[in-house]
């Protein structure tokens, strides 16, 4: 994918994807992020591997 | 459920117990105390534990309790391993291309409730964990198993809000890469 500020790299992705987790993201970024998740299905997929990593952190011990 | 039978209760959770005050503490002598003082708590409260839930729920939501309460009352010195891990240059750079892609593909983890049904992926997700670097480790356990907000996980860790994003991130990272190496790429997860 290009580089732009529309475009974001994988690697970007994943930082917002984890950033988004702990603290609300700017407008900018949620956009980016959203429009990065729309075209690409490998992010999309780590998007579902982080909500998954939470609910199994949140289920230790019980 | 009677004293009795509470007590062996009890004594049967308190390995599962320690093994993971030990994943937030990193500190075998504090994280004995955290079991004790939790163990302590449950005998007393025995009375109002009114069986609404499992005994499990209800002890591992003890024992959070009083590990917050330590943070609180800064019962615990500070680590310095956790601000260095911040600031180590950690880049992922093996994981991806320089156009930013991935060198390999994330897989398909498939179904997440028949997953968390496994007694063992739990094993393996806490093994996961504790290979994380320490201070790495305990912020990743602040906020994915205390439920804690970065700000209170930076003020415990004496951190820069930045810092603490990026290390959770890395936490994040490291803990897909060994999950999928260790579960979802193997026999037993696939």
């Amino acid at each position: 994918m290009k580089q732009g500020w529309l475009l974001i790299p994988c690697r970007h992705a994943h930082e917002l994807l984890s950033e988004r987790m702990d603290k609300p993201l700017a407008p900018g970024d949620r956009f980016r992020l959203w429009l990065h998740l729309k075209v690409c299905d490998m992010c999309a997929r780590v998007e579902r591997q982080m909500d998954f990593m939470r609910r199994a952190m949140r289920r230790l011990g019980d | 459920m009677d004293a009795e039978a509470l007590h062996s209760t009890l004594e049967a959770l308190r390995p599962t117990l320690l093994k993971i005050a030990r994943l937030q503490l990193r500190n075998d002598a504090w994280a004995e105390d955290a079991v004790s003082e939790t163990l302590l708590a449950a005998l007393e409260g025995a009375a109002g534990f009114a069986g609404q839930s499992q005994v499990k729920t209800w002890v591992v939501g003890i024992l959070k309790h009083k590990i917050i309460d330590q943070f609180r009352r800064g019962a615990r010195e500070v680590s310095v391993e956790a601000q260095m891990q911040a600031a180590g240059a950690e880049s992922f750079d093996e994981l991806y291309r320089p156009d930013g892609h991935r060198v390999h593909p994330p897989l398909d983890w498939g179904d997440p409730e028949a997953t968390l049904s496994r007694v063992q992926f739990f094993d393996v997700l806490q093994a996961c964990v504790e290979r994380l670097p320490a201070g790495m480790g305990r912020a990743f356990m602040m906020r994915e198993w205390l439920e804690l907000d970065t700000d209170q996980i930076c003020k415990e860790l004496a951190i820069t809000p930045t810092n603490c994003f990026v290390m959770l991130h890395r936490a994040r990272m490291r803990l897909r890469e060994c999950l999928e190496m260790n579960w979802f790429a193997t026999e037993r997860g696939g």
